[in-house]
């Protein structure tokens, strides 16, 4: 599905990232993991259009309004409530306020936010606020999904509840992810396959490991999985 | 048990009352240059009583409302048209930073000559005020736009209608509102210092009759009222900002 080649990312005049090659298949759950300052957020910036890449090609295999982007912090726009931003895609599309308030109102039940539709977001906690922006996002219903650390800035517990329902979702959907994270145990816990960028600049893909581990997956239960440790170990060889 | 802020204010003002009342009556100063404020307060009466006063304020408050809307208006087009313009930020920005470095009551007497001394010379100061203050809002304003929600709505398949609609006009209008206090502070010093420069009607004309009649006690009066307009308008103005931007405050 989504097809990146030699791709090359400069600001100034050495490149960040030189030559990168990656596909996610059909269905597929990728992660993308290296160190910080890698360059693997310019990566996703430039398979979304937001940069332009130097060099090389992106081929999303899916039409652009199929891509939804979660991004690291939660921006959702301060003036909106929690119904509005959620609606914000859909009405972005064009489509119908009621059918797409009756859509959020879906979503918003899914992700347990039902009761804080009309709340602003400075009323909602830090993890509350990323449920919004997951709602916002699946409610357009993404054949690919897009995700730049997602849950960076939530505290242990909220991201533990949080990774878990997104794998259900993901799992349901049959959704092709790629995720970008420098947390290792989380890239295995929910990935088919796991890329590791070097240290930037110049950064290139070292290596790609599958992860055989089979689903449908739940958190704890992977990372009791006999395959668990032994690639953490190589993944924690390819980084040094 | 501590009182709250607003009672302690108001006992700490009427304290002081108490003392210049107190040390004028006594004769500790001289009444001719600080009159009591038993006497302030009863010119001030007066003035109501006589009913005059009504046309002065109307002049003031016309001017003023007049200024403050056509500022926001003329400071929002042209902070729109620098921030999208390249060419027209290149002409404005310089003549804004000088205006806004000078104290722009010094063109007082340029609008006199311009506009004459009726109202209009009193709006076109109390204008002047606003939009160059308006205008920096809405230019930094949009320029420093939170990029992150730019992405988002871009990353969400929004153009340049979803992002104006979505980002631009909620953002300038945060910071306009924002601004609106001292917007409205402006514009009524633009109206009572055009009137006090040149008029025959309004509360800095009064105020400019005292002056030259050496009338310690309505000029006193005066600056009491026009402090209770100013008060007024700014209660009104920050009802008005909590109601339009109640995502910030609830």
């Amino acid at each position: 599905m989504l097809r990146i080649r030699g791709l090359t990312v400069a600001y100034g005049a050495e490149p960040v990232l030189d030559g990168i090659d990656l596909d996610v298949q059909v269905g597929q759950f990728a992660s993308l993991v290296g160190p910080s300052g890698s360059g693997k957020t310019s990566i996703l910036r430039a398979v979304t259009g937001l940069l332009t890449p130097t060099h090389g090609e992106v081929d999303l295999g899916v039409h652009a309004a199929d891509v939804g982007f979660l991004f690291q912090d939660d921006a959702l726009l301060p003036w909106r409530t929690v119904r509005e931003n959620v609606t914000l895609g859909l009405r972005i599309r064009g489509v119908a306020p009621e059918a797409a308030a009756a859509t959020a109102q879906g979503w918003l039940v899914s992700l347990g936010l039902a009761g804080l539709e009309d709340r602003y977001p400075r009323q909602l906690s830090g993890g509350q606020r990323k449920r919004v922006a997951i709602a916002q996002v699946l409610a357009l219903e993404p054949r690919l999904l897009l995700m730049d650390e997602p849950f960076a800035s939530l505290d242990a517990i909220v991201r533990m509840r949080l990774t878990e329902e997104l794998l259900t979702w993901v799992e349901r959907k049959h959704l092709t992810v790629l995720l970008v994270t420098h947390d290792l145990e989380e890239a295995i816990t929910l990935s088919d396959a796991v890329y590791v960028l070097s240290q930037g600049p110049r950064a290139t893909i070292r290596a790609a490991h599958p992860v055989p581990i089979p689903r449908p997956r739940h958190v704890l239960a992977s990372r009791a999985d006999q395959a668990f440790a032994p690639l953490l170990q190589r993944l924690w060889k390819d980084l040094e | 048990m501590t009182a709250r802020p607003g009672t302690r204010r108001t006992a700490a003002f009427l304290l002081l009352a108490a003392a210049w009342e107190t040390a004028a009556r006594a004769g500790w100063i001289d009444p001719f240059y600080a009159p009591a404020p038993s006497r302030v307060a009863s010119v001030l009466v007066s003035l109501f009583v006589q009913g005059d006063i009504w046309r002065h304020l109307e002049a003031t408050l016309v001017s003023a409302f007049a200024g403050l809307l056509a500022g926001v208006a003329l400071g929002m087009l042209l902070g729109f048209a620098a921030a999208l313009l390249p060419g027209v930020a290149e002409l404005l920005e310089p003549v804004m930073i000088l205006l806004n470095a000078i104290p722009r009551v010094i063109l007082a007497p340029l609008f006199v000559i311009w506009l004459g001394i009726g109202l209009a010379s009193k709006i076109a100061l109390a204008l002047i005020l606003v939009a160059v203050l308006i205008f920096f809002a809405v230019y930094s304003g949009i320029k420093e736009v939170d990029r992150r929600l730019v992405e988002r709505v871009r990353t969400l398949g929004g153009g340049r209608r979803a992002l104006i609609q979505e980002v631009y006009l909620p953002s300038i209008a945060a910071w306009v509102l924002g601004n609106l206090k001292i917007a409205v502070g402006f514009a009524f010093t633009g109206a009572v210092v055009g009137e006090f420069v040149a008029s025959t009607r309004g509360l800095g004309y009064l105020l400019q009759f005292a002056q030259s009649t050496y009338n310690a006690a309505l000029t006193l009066a005066l600056i009491v009222l026009i402090m209770a307009c100013a008060l007024v308008l700014f209660a009104l103005a920050e009802r008005l900002e909590r109601r339009l931007l109640r995502w910030r405050y609830v």
